[in-house]
């Protein structure tokens, strides 16, 4: 980079140039005035779509970071806003150069074919079969009838073990439902018109999306494939109407690392005249807001995703519940264990009221290890005719065990050969009839988490008079500390800040999208088997249920200290038990979304040509849209340099800078960078009319340079060593290019390549009224020492920067920072630091082995640009 | 006081909410607005009131945006228009580009994004004017 701008600067200005060539006629002239007017109007469109491309692809690296969760919709935007500017800079560099450098389109063509490529890939279903019975369904059909039914089928086929009888509507008739009247296109238009702030304008785009859906038909060919297997299934039922347990089973739910826990809906209880509303409602719970938030948080594409259907006979449970094979909490735990509650499992895993908890021996006789049984004041039942009821317990069963010893061991029986069955451990939902018969619902990956207790030394008394409440049931171990916001009803999420400890009465699964966004979740209600539970051990954050009373024990803003491990709440922050945090999972890494930004960003970001001056930095090299916009910023500059001297054009010839003296800074006005037009060798400073030229200008001109710092011996030895190696460093025979610098300006834009000393640095800047144009770059390199005092002070500048704002990055020997987006005042301030910068870290890399020493400079340089910016 | 920037716009889209909205930002900023809320009833304003940038929904019911694009093209080819889309398709946003649009923004649309676009568009118009003229005289 700094060599090129050195070959190129020697090329725009000669040394002994004489600005006036052959007399022109005026009308020529003036010609050439529009000419250039016109290529410094595209130069400008140039940088400022290279700005937009920058931006762009600075979000894609921090997206890359994994710590934010981020969408396909945010990836397909980046991805359309850079090669959107990236083809308009190709555009201008054509009018720029007219037919000088079209190989840049067949590169351009050949890198956006790569990323359409990534950007489009689906899988592709081959067996197109709408509707499948439960007994022909196995796991390895996962893509056909999605995880959950897939699981279900092994179960019923394979293990043999009693599963309601049903169908699933495929993921095939999902592909038909999404693609009649341009369903998923319309879909993805809102996704897009939601832009980045999908998180913030989540409750619209959902309701929108659901709106469409539920008011969209359900296609003639899915309408009859299912009324024939709902047929079937009658005539196996003696031709009695049969009640349907309608149950999504989307792709990658109940997948091992993703449980999708309670984010689609399931409607029990239904009757078939009402049936394809509620198939409907499941396919529009893909969209629901809590569904909507957890594939961001989680980085799933919404095309990964068909929503398959499972429609099985309702089973009118007396008990049901959730057994977890292994401790979900603790993975030196084998247990069993089995949660329970009268009337449907839904209860338990909707997590609003409290269960049963039996906890099972892996050993031969599954020995019941402990009961705990909790009063459970409501039960969830199946209405007479539809749809299903919660209902307070009557005539004390309330306080009665839901399960005898005798159906305890049955379901650990049932969860010992699922889980050997599928080699891992499971989360199963069951069902126990007024008969006595088990039936398995559902059975899927458990995630068992490391147990993380604070040191046995830590004695927990000291913080006794800090204890808030205690005896809640962990549902996410951890320790977290923030202040607390109660959520009671839907429209405190839109106020809930992030990073606070949520406090609910009941953990309902509706508060999940604030999980994620929660340093901690309280709840007076629910245990470790809800939904809300599963997806707060997902995330990380630490979950305490059960707490009761909760929400009248604090006031919002109230800092709390919640250990979830020990079941405990302390007012205040408890800084011994915060050094037992766990770190935060970085969910994004790996995920699909993730995936396909760093698999595109391989055709964007990746930098192939270094060397301007290498005969491989043409346009046919680029492989990258970076390659392109680096080639296309590099020519251009070179292009409006040369377009002066090409065309004896004096108005637009290098001027040598006169400020008190003439000095060795040589400036190209591209348009209006001079105040009036300048005959003659020299510009004066008060002809100067670039806004950002005039601020470099006046930080290197504030403070007097001291003169080089004294060198101790090491630092000399390190200049006369790398003078012995490299000659353009000896005073003597040292380029003639030296201590020259050179401006390009117009009113807003400057760039500048400077050496002074051993040290390049290059510097460029739009600075207007349009803040969001405004950018800043600076580059700098070299010095006369040893390549560790070049680096101390490379580093030395970067520090300063960086508290100044800037974003700087070393590679190798090379500092490049930038700023922009900010108004004209501060990009003033700013352009007078690296003034100021430019002249006084002259030599600085001589010190830069001395730590007294460098800690004097960096006082001092950081007061003088205080004191600078106070002016 | 914004400055008066007097040239005509042509903004057209369906979206109600969306086009008067945005007619109201820009007329504030000094920008002379006509508006129009599809590709039919753009045709005839650009014929008749000669705007010197047009904004352009890209999905609208009817003539389509691109088609009406085309359409504007053949009445003044001089005209810069800047198309708006809530597609992200990268195909979709190249093939206009190559057709000869000034800018593709996508929806939401920051509005001072829009501002220097059409003032770009604006300045790039009178350039290829003022070359025409010279070229053919």
């Amino acid at each position: 980079m700094l060599k090129e701008l050195t070959t190129l600067f020697k090329k725009v200005f000669p040394w002994n140039q004489e600005p006036d060539g052959p007399v022109m006629e005026s009308a020529e002239v003036e010609a050439l005035r529009l000419a250039f007017k016109s290529r410094f109007h595209s130069f400008k469109l140039l940088l400022a779509a290279n700005s937009k491309v920058l931006e762009a692809m600075a979000d894609m690296e921090r997206a890359l970071q994994g710590n934010e969760p981020f969408s396909m919709s945010f990836v397909q935007a980046r991805c359309t806003s850079i090669s959107v500017n990236v083809f308009r800079m190709i555009a201008d560099m054509e009018n720029i150069s007219p037919g000088k450098y079209t190989a840049l389109r067949d590169s351009f063509v050949a890198i956006q074919r790569q990323i359409d490529a990534l950007l489009v890939q689906k899988k592709k279903l081959t067996d197109k079969r709408l509707v499948l019975p439960l007994a022909a369904v196995t796991s390895d059909m996962s893509d056909l009838v999605g995880g959950k039914m897939a699981n279900l089928g092994d179960v019923k086929n394979k293990l043999n073990m009693n599963v309601p009888a049903g169908f699933v509507i495929t993921a095939a008739a999902h592909e038909v439902f999404m693609a009649a009247d341009g369903l998923q296109r319309e879909i993805d238009r809102l996704f897009q018109v939601a832009g980045s702030d999908e998180d913030r304008n989540l409750d619209l785009v959902s309701s929108q999306i659901r709106q469409q859906i539920m008011s969209a038909e359900v296609p003639e060919s899915i309408y009859l494939a299912v009324v024939d297997a709902y047929t079937q299934m009658k005539q196996q039922n003696g031709g009695q109407e049969i009640r349907m347990a309608v149950r999504s089973s989307a792709h990658g739910e109940d997948a091992e690392n993703s449980s999708f826990a309670g984010q689609y809906r399931s409607e029990l209880n239904v009757g078939f005249s009402q049936f394809f509303y509620y198939y409907k409602q499941v396919i529009a719970s893909k969209y629901s807001v809590q569904a909507i938030a957890y594939k961001l948080n989680r980085g799933f594409r919404d095309e990964d995703i068909a929503m398959c259907v499972g429609c099985l006979a309702m089973v009118d449970a007396v008990a049901g519940g959730v057994i977890y094979t292994r401790n979900p909490l603790d993975n030196r735990d084998d247990a069993i264990y089995i949660n329970s509650t009268w009337g449907l499992p839904k209860a338990v895993v909707d997590g609003n009221d409290l269960c049963d908890l039996f906890v099972v021996s892996r050993d031969d006789a599954l020995t019941i290890q402990r009961r705990e049984v909790r009063e459970k004041g409501y039960k969830i039942v199946c209405f007479e005719d539809e749809g299903c009821i919660r209902t307070e317990t009557a005539d004390g069963q309330g306080n009665m065990p839901s399960l005898t010893d005798e159906q305890v061991q049955m379901l650990a029986d049932h969860a010992v050969r699922i889980e050997q069955y599928y080699e891992t451990p499971q989360d199963i939902e069951w069902a126990i009839d007024a008969a006595g018969t088990i039936s398995i619902l559902q059975s899927r990956p458990l995630q068992q988490m490391e147990s993380h207790l604070p040191a046995a030394d830590l004695d927990l008394q000291q913080f006794e008079t800090s204890l808030l409440a205690e005896g809640g049931i962990n549902a996410s171990p951890g320790v977290a500390c923030s202040t607390v916001f109660k959520v009671a009803k839907k429209v405190d999420i839109l106020h809930f800040p992030d990073g606070a400890v949520l406090m609910v009465e009941q953990a309902l699964p509706t508060w999940a999208p604030l999980v994620a966004r929660a340093a901690a979740v309280i709840s007076e209600q629910g245990g470790f088997a809800g939904h809300l539970a599963n997806v707060a051990r997902e995330f990380g954050i630490p979950a305490l249920f059960g707490v009761k009373g909760a929400m009248a024990l604090v006031n919002n803003g109230e800092t709390v200290t919640v250990a979830a491990d020990l079941g405990r709440v302390y007012r205040g922050s408890i800084a011994p038990l915060l050094e037992w945090k766990r770190p935060e999972p970085k969910l994004m890494l790996g995920s699909p979304v993730y995936e396909s930004l760093r698999e595109v960003s391989r055709h964007i970001i990746s930098l192939h040509l270094l060397d301007p001056e290498s005969r491989d930095f043409t346009p046919q090299n680029c492989q990258t849209f970076h390659d392109i916009t680096r080639f296309i910023h590099e020519k251009s500059v070179q292009e409006m340099f040369s377009f002066g001297k090409d065309h004896s054009f004096s108005e637009r010839s290098s001027k040598q800078l006169h400020y008190r003296v003439p000095m060795n800074w040589w400036i190209l006005n591209l348009d209006d960078g001079f105040t009036h037009e300048i005959n003659g060798k020299y510009v004066k400073l008060e002809d100067i009319a670039s806004i950002p030229m005039l601020a470099f200008w006046e930080g290197f001109a504030a403070i007097p340079w001291d003169g080089p710092p004294a060198m101790d011996g090491a630092g000399m030895t390190s200049i006369m060593f790398r003078s012995t190696m490299n000659t353009a460093l000896v005073p003597g025979i040292k380029s003639k290019y030296a201590d020259r610098n050179y401006f390009m300006v117009s009113k807003n834009y400057a760039t500048l390549s400077s050496r002074l000393g051993y040290h390049f640095s290059t510097m460029e800047a739009m600075v207007s009224e349009r803040s969001e144009e405004n950018y800043l770059g600076f580059k700098f390199k070299g010095g006369a020492a040893d390549f560790e005092r070049c680096m101390g002070r490379i580093n030395f500048i970067r520090e300063i920067l960086e508290k100044y704002g800037f974003r700087a990055v070393v590679n190798a020997d090379n500092l490049d920072a930038r700023i922009e987006g900010h108004d004209m005042d501060f990009m003033y301030s700013r352009l007078k630091i690296l003034g100021y910068l430019t002249l006084h870290t002259r030599q600085l890399d001589m010190i830069m082995g001395n730590s007294r020493l460098v800690s004097h400079y960096m006082a001092k340089l950081s007061k003088d640009i205080d004191s600078l910016l106070s002016r | 006081m914004e400055k008066q920037r007097g040239f005509k716009v042509l903004l057209v889209d369906d979206e109600d909410v969306f086009r008067e909205a945005t007619a109201r930002q820009l007329t504030v900023r000094g920008f002379n607005v006509l508006t129009a809320n599809c590709g039919e009833a753009a045709l005839p304003l650009v014929q008749n009131e000669n705007p010197e940038v047009v904004v352009l929904d890209q999905e609208m019911p009817g003539m389509h945006g691109s088609e009406t694009f085309v359409e504007i093209k053949k009445i003044n080819p001089l005209v810069e228009v800047i198309m708006l889309t809530g597609n992200t398709s990268v195909e979709n946003a190249i093939e206009l580009m190559q057709k000869g649009t000034f800018d593709y923004l996508m929806k939401p649309v920051d509005i001072n994004e829009l501002l220097y676009k059409i003032e770009d568009a604006y300045t790039r118009k009178k350039l290829n004017e003022k070359q025409q003229q010279d070229a053919s005289l």
